[in-house]
């Protein structure tokens, strides 16, 4: 039983998706409409509660069984905690019944977002330029034909989608443009073909329940 | 040590150093550095411009703060070009973390207009040049049901209004009202965009991504399946390159600005593996 619901239910669920696509009777369509505009939106409603709640435990119980690192979690809690209360009852637009205000200091959602969030984030990013650029010192080295064709595509790349690439000369941005669309295009096509195909068996292989790993538990 | 060890092991501080100097410099003392627009952007701007009164475009903010430095100058280009030549606008966002950069793009260039506007006509005036849907989950959702209907899938828009009361939704209702949709976004999104609402609707789609996953994309463009592309720094460039020779829309041009950083930082790190390498090429002789 617990097997075998979540299989027909993935058995259904995964057939009905797919007939959408090749049954454009306005019948089936209206059947289709009710299932991703409001069956799915109550599913992911769920999902996300299911997910908070996942990430609060996960994180209460690192605090208190006090395992490595259990500090952060607190500033994890104390985050989501205001963050939860500001967002829901301050109002998107610092129009709630929330104040988001002392004084002239605003604390308002898009506020914190805007000098907590972003900052931190593009911060994290911005340092993988120096690991790059490190990595790339270090590891591009020319040992074969392949590597040598690989540099000299990446530099010719990288001076001609700059503007001193057009400099250099009124041609160079346009064979950067043919590396991207041919052969670049028939590489990533390859791949791209050979994703869908792996998609498409792996799909199946869920829907028709040989494939279980999702169901999780190991055996 | 000899001098190929040297080449060799050059200190990853030094590296650091020298990349943060060539990164910065530019940016404390900006200028604008002219780019020329290329084929894939010259495409999105003529789709966008194209966009006729009875239509709307929608810009799909769907880019994280990671990424936020190359793919917010194309966000803000498109709308300055959007509320320059009159074009409606629904602004949404696939994500809730997305949301905030969305919302700030949409206020910078809102203010500028109004800043210099004259009059109410001249004005950019929520729910009449345009709207903003914010995010409904999860991402198939608003991606297929907006060919059906806009208003039943973003019943109340970002800040809590009725979408069906605003009144530039009069007329806006589904895909065959929209132009084009313009996706902002570091992942695989647009593709996602071609492969529900474009397949199924027929609705055209833009790009504007980072320079990364820009490969990634160039086969969706050559078959058509993307109307335009904006790759990286330089796409969002001549964007704005484009927007201010047609339209001489003024306006900080960040991306404009980061050119010569970007160049400084493609020719150090082509310097550091040019130098590697000879370090390598000398060492392996002695072997």
């Amino acid at each position: 039983m617990k097997k075998t619901i979540p299989l027909t239910l993935i058995f259904i669920a995964g057939l009905l998706g797919v007939i959408s696509f090749v049954i454009p009777h306005p019948s089936y369509q209206v059947y289709d409409e009710w299932i991703r505009n409001d069956l799915l939106r109550v599913l992911s409603a769920f999902a996300v509660v299911l997910a908070l709640g996942s990430l609060l435990r996960v994180h209460f119980d690192k605090i208190r069984r006090k395992r490595k690192n259990w500090q952060f979690s607190w500033l994890l809690l104390v985050a989501f905690g205001a963050s939860a209360i500001i967002g829901l009852f301050g109002g998107v637009a610092a129009d709630g019944i929330l104040p988001t205000t002392i004084g002239s200091f605003p604390f308002d959602i898009q506020t914190l977002y805007e000098n907590i969030v972003i900052p931190l984030a593009s911060s994290m990013f911005a340092l993988l330029a120096f690991f790059m650029a490190s990595a790339a010192y270090r590891a591009f080295r020319v040992r074969s034909m392949e590597a040598t064709l690989l540099l000299g595509a990446a530099f010719i790349v990288m001076i001609g989608v700059l503007p001193l690439g057009y400099s250099i000369s009124q041609h160079l941005p346009g064979f950067v443009q043919w590396i991207l669309n041919v052969p670049n295009v028939a590489g990533q096509r390859g791949i791209v073909f050979g994703i869908a195909l792996g998609v498409v068996a792996t799909s199946l292989k869920i829907i028709l329940g040989i494939e279980r790993a999702w169901l999780g538990g190991g055996e | 040590m000899k001098l190929y060890e040297r080449l060799m092991t050059i200190d990853r501080r030094i590296i650091y150093g020298i990349l943060l100097a060539v990164v910065m410099l530019p940016l404390i003392f900006p200028s604008v550095v002219k780019v020329t627009p290329m084929s894939p952007v010259e495409k999105l701007f003529t789709a966008v411009d194209n966009t006729t009164d009875d239509k709307a475009l929608i810009l799909d903010c769907s880019y994280s703060p990671q990424i936020k430095a190359e793919v917010e100058p194309m966000a803000i280009a498109v709308l300055r070009h959007a509320f320059k030549t009159r074009k409606k606008v629904l602004v949404l966002s696939l994500y809730v973390e997305m949301i905030g950069l969305a919302t700030r793009a949409i206020n910078q260039v809102v203010e500028e207009f109004n800043a210099t506007a004259q009059t109410y006509e001249d004005s950019i005036i929520y729910g009449r040049d345009y709207v903003f849907l914010g995010w409904q989950p999860p991402p198939i959702v608003p991606m297929l049901g907006m060919g059906e209907s806009i208003s039943n899938i973003y019943v109340v828009d970002y800040y809590g209004n009725e979408t069906d009361t605003l009144q530039m939704m009069e007329r806006i209702r589904n895909y065959n009202d929209i132009s084009i949709l313009v996706a902002l976004s570091g992942s695989r999104i647009p593709i996602s965009w071609v492969a529900y609402a474009q397949n199924r609707y027929g609705l055209a789609v833009g790009v504007g991504c980072t320079a990364v996953s820009g490969a990634d994309f160039y086969p969706y463009y050559q078959t058509g399946q993307f109307t335009g592309l904006m790759v990286g720094m330089k796409g969002a460039a001549e964007y704005e390159e484009l927007v201010e020779a047609n339209y001489a829309v003024k306006g900080r041009r960040i991306a404009s600005e980061a050119m010569l950083s970007l160049t400084y930082a493609h020719l150090a790190i082509m310097l550091f593996i040019v130098i590697g390498n000879i370090g390598f090429f000398l060492h392996r002789r002695k072997k």
